[in-house]
């Protein structure tokens, strides 16, 4: 649980920082079966209280577990992530959120981590599609594809609209090293055959 | 048509190594030679007695407010923010003696390079006249006001000159690693020593004002980045602007405090795809992040940036006049430079990281 603690105002002179913006700063990482959405919202001082006050539905100074949790799930609610034109679902894995203080500084981070199961793909390129439709008015948007962890998924090409709340990932899904080998032992099993026969044949034919 | 593919590739490789070696030589100062820069070593162990100078002009108290374990939380605690968002550690210049901030100046300019320590003091002297057009409010930004003695309006806020502090993470020392962390608002320094090695990442330059008068001269503490940058993009043919400048807005840091080991996918034009002449202009541009530290590093450290050069990849968000806010990124193997205006041209961030060796990574895992 975090208190709501005094306000904290500072200059307006610094506050060229972002004040009256809220930063929404995504990144997608996909994997084979899986991607994941990691989402930073840091709401400017002038729409910290709003924000708090959107989190702390009881207005009881306090922003628990429950509230950071429903608070969480709206957010997602506001994201849209397909695959290949397919809507998936994303579940929520953790939800950081910072002390309502720094909050209100315009330092304070509410850090959403997600994953979404995407459908089999198959090898060859496949398109992912992220929008984030969380507190369209005065935000300011970040979209960025992670470089994948596993080398069976490449990014090949990224498009967004021009205030980032969409981003279209091109990637690619490569065989594993493993159906690699198979198939490569399997082309040459039936190489090996192949030659097998054309000698039993002539064999044959010589006998 | 292969042989004349080679030379000419020969030719570009020696046009852009040309290029390199000058732009490093005229980066130096004007009186000293190749041979007069110090080896890595003399470097490291000029460093160490510098920073050991500074803990012996601190008491006991100073020393543990300064020293903090190598392996801690400290390392990634870092922020352009100003104190009373952001809280540091360390020692601050404000609570130091006459003789104190003595030796810590003295350790900044060993521990950078002449152009780096030019560009760390016009930040902070920049951050100085910030907090003079706030807290006398003459000139300051629409609604601005503050209290004098640095502490913005509202209190708690707290920026200017004396408002940069110091930390040793590990103990001093030419044999094991240690790191030197200076910032305050606008500027994190995190220099992270390994013996003869030596890396600045991650560290965040940033400025604001981005341009103001110092004894009757016009100061751009970030000037050259953004010179040489605007010169670059304006340097690219039609076909090569179009795939180096994105058709989005991009209004912050991707990877500033906070993202460490984080890789995201480069954008923008590979280096490969630029003749030398622009390689040269996009190395020297990136010289004027990773030319911060001590010479004796910096050039190892471009001698790896251009190693990589052929997987390096520029990338523009904005106009392409210069005197516009626009948003650049060089990402390669080893190298994240970020430089992004915050709404307008007067209020720059920056960041370079090397996502192999933040912190020094590379080395302590040796």
């Amino acid at each position: 649980m975090l208190a709501l603690t005094t306000v904290v105002g500072w200059g307006a002179g610094v506050s060229a920082h972002r004040t009256d913006e809220y930063l929404q700063a995504a990144r997608l990482g996909i994997e084979p079966g899986r991607a994941h959405v990691e989402l930073d919202l840091t709401p400017g001082t002038a729409l910290a209280e709003g924000v708090l006050a959107a989190v702390d539905s009881n207005r009881d100074g306090v922003l628990s577990a429950d509230e950071q949790s429903t608070f969480a799930t709206v957010v997602l609610s506001a994201l849209a992530l397909e695959a290949d034109g397919i809507r998936v679902t994303l579940r929520l894995d953790a939800a950081d959120f910072p002390e309502a203080a720094s909050v209100r500084r315009g330092e304070g981070a509410i850090r959403l981590r997600a994953t979404a199961i995407l459908p089999r793909l198959s090898v060859g390129l496949h398109q992912l599609v992220f929008r984030n439709m969380y507190h369209q008015d005065r935000s300011a948007y970040l979209a960025n594809a992670l470089v994948p962890e596993s080398d069976r998924v490449a990014v090949m090409a990224q498009r967004r609209d021009s205030d980032q709340r969409e981003l279209r990932i091109d990637f690619a899904v490569r065989e594993t090293a493993a159906t690699s080998r198979a198939a490569l032992l399997f082309g040459a099993g039936i190489a090996a055959a192949t030659v097998l026969l054309e000698l039993r044949r002539r064999t044959s034919r010589a006998v | 048509m292969n042989r004349q593919r080679f030379l000419d590739a020969a030719i570009g490789t020696f046009v852009v190594l040309s290029v390199v070696a000058t732009t490093g030589l005229a980066q130096r100062p004007a009186t000293s030679s190749t041979a007069s820069h110090p080896s890595a070593a003399e470097a490291t162990a000029s460093i160490v007695a510098a920073a050991q100078a500074v803990l012996k002009t601190l008491d006991e108290a100073g020393r543990a407010k300064v020293q903090f374990p190598f392996e801690g939380p400290q390392k990634t605690k870092w922020s352009n923010l100003p104190s009373g968002i952001f809280k540091r550690e360390g020692v601050r210049l404000a609570d130091l003696t006459p003789a104190q901030r003595t030796a810590v100046d003295r350790l900044l300019s060993t521990a950078f390079s002449k152009d780096g320590y030019r560009k760390v003091t016009e930040i902070m002297r920049g951050d100085e006249v910030l907090r003079k057009a706030e807290g006398d409010g003459r000139g300051g930004p629409p609604g601005g006001g503050g209290r004098a003695g640095g502490r913005g309006s509202g209190g708690g806020v707290i920026f200017g000159g004396d408002e940069y502090y110091l930390a040793f993470l590990g103990t001093p020392s030419a044999a094991s690693p240690w790191m030197l962390q200076y910032g305050g608002h606008h500027l994190a320094i995190n220099l992270t020593m390994a013996g003869s090695e030596a890396t600045m990442a991650p560290s965040l330059p940033a400025a604001q004002p981005a341009t103001y008068t110092f004894e009757g001269r016009t100061v751009r503490p970030l000037g050259n980045e953004n010179d040489k940058a605007f010169a670059l993009i304006n340097a690219l043919n039609d076909q090569q602007r179009k795939q180096a400048v994105l058709d989005y807005r991009v209004s912050d840091l991707v990877l500033g405090p906070g993202q460490d080991g984080r890789t995201i996918q480069p954008e923008g034009i590979k280096a490969s795809a630029l003749p030398a002449a622009q390689q040269a202009m996009l190395l020297d541009l990136a010289r004027e992040w990773a030319g911060i530290q001590n010479e004796a590093f910096a050039e190892a450290r471009m001698a790896e940036i251009t190693a990589n050069l052929a997987e390096t990849y520029f990338a523009w968000s904005g106009p392409t006049t210069n005197g516009s806010a626009a948003y650049f990124r060089i990402q390669g193997p080893t190298l994240v430079i970020e430089y992004a205006p915050q709404r307008g041209v007067d209020h720059i961030h920056t960041i370079y990281r090397d996502p192999t060796n933040d912190y020094g990574a590379k080395f302590t895992k040796k």
